[in-house]
């Protein structure tokens, strides 16, 4: 049962929590008039109080889910830009990194083999599926990729219920991150700071392995024109395999880093995958800078919005998917082509 | 269909559910799960007709779902609203309200987007109804206490209760939307429908607005879900809030595609399916909760597999044991006795023009000073270009002349940069393509774009139903027998195209070169004054051009026809007047003996070689 | 042996037959022209013959393997190389990005230096994106990436097409020096001057079938046939 105020991946405001609290926020408070003003005409005033701090540290969260989101995102915008296919199991493979992580975590103890193995497994799912599943389906009508990545997606998550059951693990964060960090105003567990930390690392590797390698180069070639890289010698199907691969490893990644902040069920994928479709609608399809920028943007506007109302987050978002939809139909850095 | 069989399929069904009480328990099934059965059965009516028949995969149906249910739950209990039929009927209107505005968006773009914004949308509702709307909703407790249904019919009330009182309730409901959905899909708009699902580019080219009917399809499948949302509220006797999550869209899509996507009953034996297992893999195999791995894994198998889910599976093997041998393919020179056949009849199986236009004389099109500029390039400058009435004129040109992009601008499919066209006096830039069919000029393409599913006589009944009834109507009832002309127009095209001897055969099962005379036959059901013909000899072997001249030259009698082909002989065979195209500007007009002798068309195309 | 004989080749666009029976033969070293107007089927034969159309019969044998029916990746690395007539250039890769990648998966690859050599501007444009080229630059591009993988032919469709012409002068040139050297290419155009300039031997298209075969130099005294099959 999901309970819609803790999305499982919003991170929470510890603000409250720190110990020498009460001073320090009663000296920056700020009053904000907020004019609710619909059709020219004002609607009435409310009175908001905005704790800076709350303030902060919410942009602070909307940056640490924005880069999350940019993560996974961009794992499903190259899948879906270079084969054309849209991965409804992404969700699921993001689920997936997260306990394969665990799984290595209660045999080794070790964060890093946890992430490690995650990231590698979800891979491993990945190639399979492409190899196995979906290379049959190129040439079948769009509705029936998202049918049978959706179906994929189902098992994939009922699969971890039977195995480890519907009850959250948790994997505990690296003992080089626990704990609470002060920065001055306010105090922040520690790991979701590394957390932005780890996450801006890996954005950073997928964008040298896509601008700086030579499988980048193909990749991004095969997203313009994959009949054309064919005909130069190399062998399109291998690379649409690689491709899904570094996708699913994206998510996998982004699975088990993200496992310590919240706890892990089955179905943690579900919000994600929403949230996921988002960005790329806004950020534009088969753009990695466009996943990126989606991913910001649709981070802090869930943060943001959390700080006024929670209810309201997903309204919003999906507010500004309209809004680029009606506006740049290709999403902000996207080109036509796909559709 | 011959009249008798006409109510074969809704007398099957009520006997099918008349005889259900008596049958399905002793196969195991609770009166409960039966009653569920039919609710998901009637929600995934609607989601079909949007689905399997208009090709729009929705991942939000629970979105109209919930709130159909929840109106209607929220009048019965919190506002005390005493009548439930009346208060589901509310709640099936708020929902189809509702999908008005959504669609508005959500049908701006298509195929992946497409799912990507319902999946969206189900996400939103879903949250909007546990937070902000709680206090209507009851939030995550839902809202209990909603009343069975009970009719007061003066002498008597009947009451619903539990169990199989309620089933008959549920019955005569999915009874009426089964009817209904068999009425809507017979119709006109069921048949356009099917259309926009092979292939919308061209249902907008002969004369439909497609969006309208998008629109309609995606309010139709709202109006079946809220309703059905508010029998879930009745059958629980509480409405829960899980009715908004996307596992039930979810959970609708699949069981859609295990019964049969396009069948209107697939969502029932879907769900009959999925319900059934999901009690029997609990209880009987004791699997507990791996009974959705064991569904979705069938899921995956039937998508993979059997691409027309259960009831697909079933009219296959049907056909296998029912007609063993597989009719052979059509061969070139099956096709070709088609034209030997009631050659006499040309003049005669002419389309009558609703349009006096080709009594006329004096141009009926007139292009002027007609550009097209794409950034740094000038791929037509301006032309002025005018055919007369009753004219066969031919466009030809070197490489790189812009033929086709001229051919664009004149049916409107890209906008010129500067310039105007007239069309039988009118202006026309700037227009739609489905507009100026509508108006009387259309074209056939140079790959064919036909409806690949459909027969040979829907593909013609689809544009004949453009041309009767214009752009776009929701005669969502009526019967297509009852269209005046309609039989006749369809008969007539058959015969001036050489196809009447396969009318019924599906599109994918004919020949080449029927394919290609449907493809001019689609153009010709509009009943246009102007017909275009992109290179309608292309891909044709020797003796079909020959056969291709033939028809095209009878086509032409009393028509105003513009054809762009690039072999030459049969194109100057054809043509009585020649327009030369070089580097997007008209060199030089005439009569094709003119054209040939002219020294500067000929260094056109070779190039200044010949001295 | 001919370095390639092509024979019986069927060609489809769905159930759009476009090829009749198409047959030809290139010699080593030779250039050989394939005319035709329009929509005769030239691109569509280069298609064939590079796996990105899949034929549906014929042979299509290179130094005596056939390769018809492979994929492109594996017609390339068996030595074959086509130059399309839409360039299709990687926009979002740079000039010398595109040669590289072109050269990935040759056995026996041109040194970069030797390809800035041939097209000088390229080496000045070796970091642009492939967006930001001129049509000719674009176009000496496509060359470049051909031959980067040293093949045994290269499949040239319509490259002087819509390019002013001073440039294709200079791409004439180019292609004259490669000939030179002993390269091997099948050119597909419309521009009769230019072929004449380059090509030996020339098959005349049209409708799909091959309808003429001979020795360039001998075309322009056959009006008639120029004005039947490529005039009109």
């Amino acid at each position: 049962m999901r309970s819609a105020a803790s999305s499982a991946t919003i991170p929470e405001i510890d603000a409250t929590q720190a110990p020498r609290a009460d001073h320090c926020r009663q000296r920056r408070f700020a009053y904000f008039h907020i004019n609710v003003i619909a059709k020219g005409r004002r609607f009435g005033r409310h009175i908001v109080m905005v704790n800076w701090a709350n303030f902060v540290s919410q942009v602070f969260n909307g940056l640490a889910l924005g880069a999350l989101l940019a993560l996974i995102s961009s794992g499903l915008t190259i899948i879906y830009g270079t084969l054309g296919v849209l991965n409804l199991a992404h969700g699921a493979m993001f689920m997936l990194g997260g306990y394969a992580g665990y799984v290595a975590y209660t045999y080794t103890g070790s964060f890093i083999v946890a992430v490690a193995a995650g990231s590698l497994f979800v891979a491993l799912v990945g190639i399979l599926m492409e190899r196995i599943i979906i290379r049959h389906f190129y040439d079948r009508p769009h509705e029936d990729q998202l049918l049978v990545t959706f179906g994929l997606g189902i098992v994939f998550v009922e699969l971890a219920r039977l195995v480890f059951g519907s009850q959250s693990q948790i994997v505990p964060a690296p003992p080089l991150f626990a704990g609470i960090t002060s920065l001055g105003f306010m105090f922040y567990p520690t790991y979701r700071l590394a957390v932005v930390g780890i996450i801006a690392v890996a954005l950073t590797v997928l964008f040298v392995v896509l601008y700086r390698t030579r499988i980048g180069m193909i990749v991004r070639a095969g997203i313009e024109d994959s009949v054309m890289v064919d005909a130069l010698g190399i062998n399109v199907y291998r690379v649409f395999m690689i491709v899904f691969g570094i996708g699913a490893m994206a998510a996998g990644f982004a699975g088990i880093v993200n496992a310590p902040v919240v706890s892990l069920t089955p179905g943690i994928g579900d919000d994600i995958l929403v949230q996921t479709f988002v960005v790329v609608v806004i950020g534009g399809v088969g753009s990695f800078p466009g996943a990126v920028l989606g991913g910001l943007i649709a981070g802090e506007i869930i943060s943001i919005t959390s700080m006024f109302n929670p209810g309201y987050a997903y309204v919003m978002l999906f507010a500004a998917m309209t809004v680029v939809l009606v506006v740049r139909p290709y999403g902000l850095l996207g080109t036509k082509g796909r559709e | 269909m011959p009249k008798r069989r006409r109510y074969l399929i809704e007398m099957f069904t009520a006997a099918g559910l008349i005889v259900a009480p008596f049958i399905l328990p002793h196969l195991g099934f609770a009166p409960n799960t039966v009653n569920r059965i039919l609710v998901w059965g009637l929600f995934g009516i609607g989601f079909d007709i949007l689905f399997g028949y208009c090709g729009l995969l929705s991942f939000g149906q629970s979105a109209f779902f919930g709130t159909g249910g929840f109106v209607a739950a929220y009048l019965l209990t919190r506002a005390g609203f005493p009548n439930v039929l009346l208060a589901l009927v509310i709640g099936m209107i708020a929902a189809a309200a509702v999908s008005y505005l959504v669609g508005l968006v959500a049908l701006r773009r298509t195929g992946i987007y497409f799912a990507m914004i319902t999946v969206a949308i189900a996400e939103v509702f879903f949250f909007v109804e546990f937070n902000p709307l709680s206090a209507f909703t009851g939030g995550e407790n839902g809202l209990p206490g909603v009343p069975m249904p009970s009719f007061n019919l003066g002498f008597a009330t009947l009451r619903f209760s539990d169990g199989w009182s309620l089933y008959q309730f549920l019955a005569v409901c999915y009874f009426i939307g089964i009817v209904i959905a068999l009425r809507i899909v017979r119709s006109p708009v069921g048949a356009i429908l099917s259309a926009i699902r092979d292939n919308p580019l061209r249902a907008q080219a002969i004369g439909h607005n497609i969006h309208g009917y998008k629109l309609a399809a995606f309010v139709i499948a709202a109006a079946y879900a809220g309703f059905a949302g508010g029998l879930l509220g009745v059958l629980q006797a509480f409405m829960p809030p899980d009715a908004f999550t996307f596992e039930t869209s979810g959970q609708l899509v699949m069981q859609t595609a295990i019964g049969g996507i396009g069948t209107l009953f697939g969502p029932l034996l879907g769900a009959a399916v999925w319900l059934f297992l999901q009690d029997f893999l609990q209880s009987a195999l004791n699997l507990g909760a791996a009974w959705k791995l064991v569904l979705g894994t069938v899921f995956v198998l039937l998508v993979t597999f059997l691409r027309r889910g259960l009831i697909g599976g079933l009219k296959d093997l049907y056909e296998l044991v029912a007609h063993p041998k597989k009719p052979a393919e059509p061969t070139e020179a099956a096709s070709l006795s088609d034209f030997s056949a009631a050659a006499g009849s040309d003049a005669a199986a002419m389309v009558p023009h609703k349009r006096a236009a080709d009594r006329g004389s004096g141009p009926i099109l007139q292009a002027s000073g007609l550009s097209k500029q794409y950034g740094g390039l000038r791929a037509n400058s301006d032309i002025n270009f005018t055919v007369n009435h009753g004219e066969l004129r031919g466009i030809i040109g070197p490489n790189g002349a812009g033929k086709s992009t001229f051919f664009k601008m004149l049916t409107c499919e890209i906008p010129p940069t500067s310039g105007k066209i007239l069309f039988e006096g009118r202006d026309i830039t700037g227009k739609s393509v489905t507009d100026v069919c509508q108006l009387g000029l259309t074209k056939s393409y140079q790959v064919n774009q036909l409806f690949t599913e459909l027969t040979v006589r829907q593909n013609l009944t689809v544009a004949v139903l453009a041309d009767l009834r214009g752009k776009f109507r929701l005669d969502l009832f009526r019967d297509p027998e009852s269209i005046p002309g309609l039989k006749e127009q369809v008969e007539q095209t058959l015969q001036l195209v050489r196809l009447a001897g396969r009318p019924d055969t599906k599109v994918s099962d004919l020949a080449y070169g029927e394919k290609r005379r449907l493809e001019i036959g689609l153009a010709l059901a509009t009943s246009p004054s102007l017909l275009l013909l992109d290179e309608p000899l292309a891909g044709m072997s020797p003796q079909e051009r020959q056969e291709t001249v033939k028809l095209l030259k009878s086509i032409g009698q009393g028509r105003t026809m513009i054809v762009i082909d690039h072999d030459m002989d049969a194109l100057f065979e054809l043509a009585e007047r020649v327009t030369v195209l070089q580097e997007g500007r008209v060199l030089v007009e005439g009569t094709p003996d003119e054209i040939k002798a002219n020294p500067a068309v000929q260094e056109a195309y070779l190039g200044g070689v010949l001295e | 042996m001919s370095l390639l004989e092509v024979s019986g080749l069927n060609a489809y666009y769905g159930d759009s037959h476009i090829l009749f029976d198409v047959a030809m033969r290139v010699e080593r070293h030779e250039v050989v022209a394939l005319l035709g107007r329009n929509g005769a089927g030239k691109s569509t034969t280069l298609k064939s013959l590079m796996g990105v159309v899949t034929p549906k019969t014929g042979k299509v044998v290179l130094d005596g393997i056939d390769l018809a029916g492979a994929k492109s990746h594996v017609i390339a690395r068996a030595g074959m190389q086509l130059v399309p007539e839409d360039r299709r250039i990687f926009g979002s890769l740079s000039v010398e990005e595109n040669i590289i990648l072109a050269g990935l998966t040759a056995s026996g690859k041109w040194p970069l230096e030797r390809i800035y050599d041939m097209f000088p501007r390229l080496k000045e444009r070796r970091s642009s994106s492939g967006t930001d080229l001129s049509g000719g630059e674009q176009q000496m591009l496509a060359i470049a990436r051909a031959l980067v993988r040293d093949p045994k032919i290269i499949l040239l469709d319509e490259p002087f097409e819509g390019l002013a012409p001073v440039i294709v002068r200079d791409l004439v040139h180019a292609c004259r020096e490669l000939a030179a050297a002993g390269q091997t290419i099948v050119l597909v155009e419309q521009n009769l001057a230019a072929t004449l300039a380059l090509a030996s031997r020339l098959y005349i298209i049209n409708n799909g079938h091959i309808v003429h075969e001979g020795p360039a130099g001998e075309i322009k005294a056959q009006p008639e046939i120029l004005q039947r099959y490529l005039g009109v």
